[in-house]
């Protein structure tokens, strides 16, 4: 009797596997647009890379993949960071320096030390936080389901090199915590060098590369948030001004200044608010800037 | 609901140890402390610690009585040193366990390591010196039902760094020792078993079909007949893609493995034969493509050497393909011949070679699919070849002498990741040679030589090590990279190490330099930064 229990036991455990048959692929059909009226949960994935790093672009293809399923619910910023980023000044190649000193300084405070990695919503910090790109789906997936407490809008108004930005927070639930508000400049369609596996790519296209940090800052002087609130957070900006310092963090960093080239009407605005407590990111907004 | 059960099974082991110290149990335990200071060194690319000091610290207990153990092991990382991935970090109570064995039956709570057969499928270990601790959580049975018949299975999930993945792991095995269970009076033993591991994880993929439940099973076989000795086991992994959202990544193709190995020996001689095949194999705790997640394990092919220079360029095997091959001779020249002298000659020979699987790994996807061909050598991108000659030779009962040749090829780019180094080609010469100035005074010089062109170039090293036994021993160390193509990178990386044993206590401190590198252990490799610094060993066990 104990034998054929213990048989038993073993074709239990042996059975246990699926074998699934192609086609893999499921027909998800066309993304439902967001709809503009109502404020629906954001997902901010911050991507980590280095355009030396020849891994990276496989983890840019996965964050298009998944603003592919879910719109405009993903935002999505890369943040060019460690060894990989450094410009290789005269090579000819990957001379252009996309760091910038908020994506070395969050780079450093979340201990990134492999790229690629990121981040979904700085979900799971301190021990959690850091994912690989194969783990962004299942974790935006999660945080899609949240409930949302803030709702954040972004008018944006540029006029030749000078622009304002007004970033409108409504409460949506009674609220007590330590937030803060970001407000984040980034580009697209940058074509310039990458590394892509075994290649060095001339013309790759970046996207949604960090530019700079507008303010990092509370979202208040109150730690108490009441459905209904409303707060309004006006920033003025010289692009110029702002180009100069990347201009200058690079040659800071030895680099050669070769930094600038800013195309405005490639570049959004993100904006979003962050648990200070638990650095968790509860809502993030997208808005092109000559919106 | 994990930290529940965590912290009652912890409660209910320190219980039991303070309990049993009013019984007559037996109490063991070890403790390891290693402390490292970091500063900045912008020749050698080495940074500064912010804590200055980095400390990784265990301390394990364990209680035994009869048939009934139970123990726990403390952790320490504050913070872990740089060697380390920074999600160790903090203290913990990170493994414990209770397990007893009644009329054949093993039973085990709490955390414990586990292999199949070789590690193909499944293998749970800890190595500190890699950083690597993928200890199971859950519960393991062990249970011999008739003579020669070991089965165990298990199920749990798997430690990644502070915390468990989120992958549920089942497995089975079943050994049996033919010639016990059948009462066989032969010289030929002979013993077969059969593993299985599965991996439950919930798909909640909107745009693929995942296997919720991906297996993998092997087989082996080992034949033993007086010198003679046949090793072999084939491993199936079925569909295991990585669940991202980009349909291109997702690899559905089996993976599959085999190893095989004959081995001969008798008095003074013994040769090894080996090679493996591996495709597509990584087996991981969830499916997301990253090694803190791996649970199986390739043996490597190639010979683990413990000088610096030979272990420059160590083999890491690629678990999603490659081909290799062994031969390993050993040889002792009898005594009193006109080679092997008073005291007789050690000869090793070793040779490996790994290449990649012919167009790379099997694939299989809605878009393509491609199997390699089962046996391709020729003409297929080499990753890894050594070639050494060893000799030992006690010249007198003073002196004692190693003489190692070797010629590596070492795919940089394949083994490291990297993309523009190609393959280094290096030339390595060693003498050890040790000499015993009187009764407990030993000292011990090498002389290293590495010549080659690519990498960082060639490099020489010296040692010399003086020890008294059986308490003190002294080291003084230089790694000199003469060959480096950038000149400032010509570098000495000198290290001093002093220890003091003393019972069961062993305490060391170093000064020194470390170049950034890689540290293999059986083939499982990891990167280490440069560093510079002070280092403190400590350990003691009772």
């Amino acid at each position: 009797m104990k034998n054929i229990i213990t048989l038993f036991s073993f074709i239990l455990i042996i059975t246990s596997c699926d074998v699934v048959e192609g086609p893999y692929e499921i027909d998800t059909g066309d993304v439902t647009p967001t709809d503009t009226n109502t404020y629906v949960k954001k997902i901010l994935i911050e991507d980590f890379t280095g355009h030396t790093c020849s891994n990276c672009p496989t983890a840019a293809r996965e964050l298009e993949a998944i603003h592919d399923l879910y719109g405009d619910q993903i935002i999505g910023m890369a943040l060019h960071v460690s060894s990989f980023a450094a410009p290789h000044t005269g090579s000819g190649k990957f001379e252009y320096d996309f760091r910038t000193q908020w994506g070395n300084s969050w780079s450093n405070f979340f201990g990134i030390s492999a790229l690629p990695s990121g981040m979904v919503n700085r979900i799971g910090y301190p021990n959690e936080h850091k994912l690989g790109k194969d783990e962004w789906l299942a974790a935006a997936i999660t945080e899609l389901e949240k409930e949302i407490d803030f709702g954040i809008s972004i008018i944006s108004d540029v006029n030749g090199d000078n622009g304002t930005i007004t970033i409108n927070t409504e409460l949506l639930n009674d609220v007590n915590g330590d937030y803060k508000l970001v407000v984040c400049l980034t580009e697209s369609n940058i074509i310039n060098w990458q590394k892509d596996g075994t290649e060095d790519v001339e013309n790759y296209e970046h996207n949604h590369a960090l530019r700079t940090v507008l303010i990092d800052e509370s979202l208040s002087t109150t730690t108490s948030y009441t459905l209904g609130d409303e707060i309004e957070t006006p920033i003025t900006f010289n692009l110029i001004t702002l180009e100069q310092a990347n201009i200058d963090y690079s040659t800071s960093q030895g680099g050669a200044g070769n930094a600038g080239g800013w195309d405005a009407s490639n570049m959004s605005v993100i904006a979003y608010i962050y648990d200070n407590t638990t650095k968790e990111i509860v809502q993030v907004e997208e808005s092109h800037l000559n919106n | 609901m994990m930290r529940k059960i965590s912290l009652t099974l912890t409660a209910a082991c320190l219980t039991i140890i303070c309990f049993a110290q009013d019984n007559s149990g037996e109490f063991h335990g070890d403790f390891d402390l290693n402390m490292q200071s970091y500063q900045k060194d912008a020749l050698i690319g080495a940074e500064a610690a912010d804590e200055i000091i980095l400390n990784n610290a265990y301390l394990n207990i364990n209680y035994t009585k009869g048939d009934f153990s139970a123990g726990l092991r403390y952790e320490s990382y504050l913070n872990a040193l740089l060697d380390f991935d920074d999600e160790y970090k903090g203290n913990g109570i990170m493994f414990r366990y209770a397990t007893y064995t009644i009329d054949g039956l093993e039973v085990t709570a709490g955390n414990y390591y586990e292999q199949i057969g070789s590690g193909l499928i499944f293998r749970s270990y800890e190595n500190k010196g890699l950083g690597q601790d993928n200890a199971m959580d859950g519960v393991r049975l062990k249970y011999r039902p008739l003579k020669g018949v070991y089965l165990k299975g298990f199920i749990g999930k798997s430690r990644t760094y502070f915390t468990y993945s989120d992958g549920i792991i089942r497995g089975a095995d079943a050994e049996i020792n033919v010639n016990e269970a059948l009462n066989l009076e032969s010289k030929t033993r002979i013993i077969v078993g059969q593993g299985f591991v599965s991996r439950f994880q919930a798909d909640i993929n909107p745009k693929l079909l995942l296997p919720q439940n991906v297996a993998a099973y092997s087989s082996r076989l080992n034949i033993i007949n007086g010198g003679w000795n046949y090793s072999g086991e084939y491993a199936i992994k079925l569909n295991d893609p990585a669940g991202s959202a980009t349909a291109e990544e997702n690899n559905y193709a089996n993976g599959n493995a085999l190893m095989s190995s004959l081995t001969y020996s008798q008095r003074g001689f013994g040769i090894v034969a080996e090679m493996h095949r591996v495709d597509h194999m990584e087996f991981r705790s969830e499916r997301a493509q990253e090694k803190q997640y791996i649970i199986n394990y390739i043996p490597t092919l190639t010979k683990q050497h413990t000088y610096t220079l030979l272990a420059l360029y160590p083999c890491a095997t690629q678990p999603e393909g490659e081909f290799g091959t062994q031969v390993d001779v050993f040889y002792k020249i009898k005594k009193g011949s006109l080679l092997g002298g008073k005291y007789g000659t050690k000869i090793s020979f070793n040779f490996s070679r790994i290449n990649a699987l012919n167009g790379g790994n099997s694939f299989l996807n809605d878009n393509s699919e491609h199997t390699p061909m089962f046996i391709s050598i020729k003409g297929e991108e080499l990753y890894f070849r050594d070639l050494n000659l060893e000799i030992y030779k006690k010249i007198n009962k003073k002196i004692k002498a190693t003489g190692i040749l070797a010629k590596q090829s070492y795919n940089k780019d394949v083994l490291e990741g990297k993309t523009t180094y190609g393959t280094v080609e290096s030339t390595i010469a060693i003498a050890d040679i040790s000499y015993k100035i009187k009764k407990g005074h030993t000292i011990r010089i090498e002389l290293q030589e590495l010549l080659a062109d690519g990498g960082d170039g060639s490099w020489s090293m010296g040692l010399v090590e003086y020890t008294v036994s059986p308490h003190w021993f002294f080291a003084v160390q230089d790694m000199y990279n003469w060959g480096n193509h950038d000149l400032e990178k010509q570098l000495h990386y000198v290290n001093i190490d002093c220890g003091f044993l003393s019972g069961s206590n062993r305490f060391a401190i170093g000064y020194g330099k470390k170049r950034a590198g890689i540290f293999c252990v059986g083939g499982v490799c990891k990167e280490v930064p440069s560093s510079n610094g002070f280092s403190l060993t400590i350990s003691s066990s009772f």
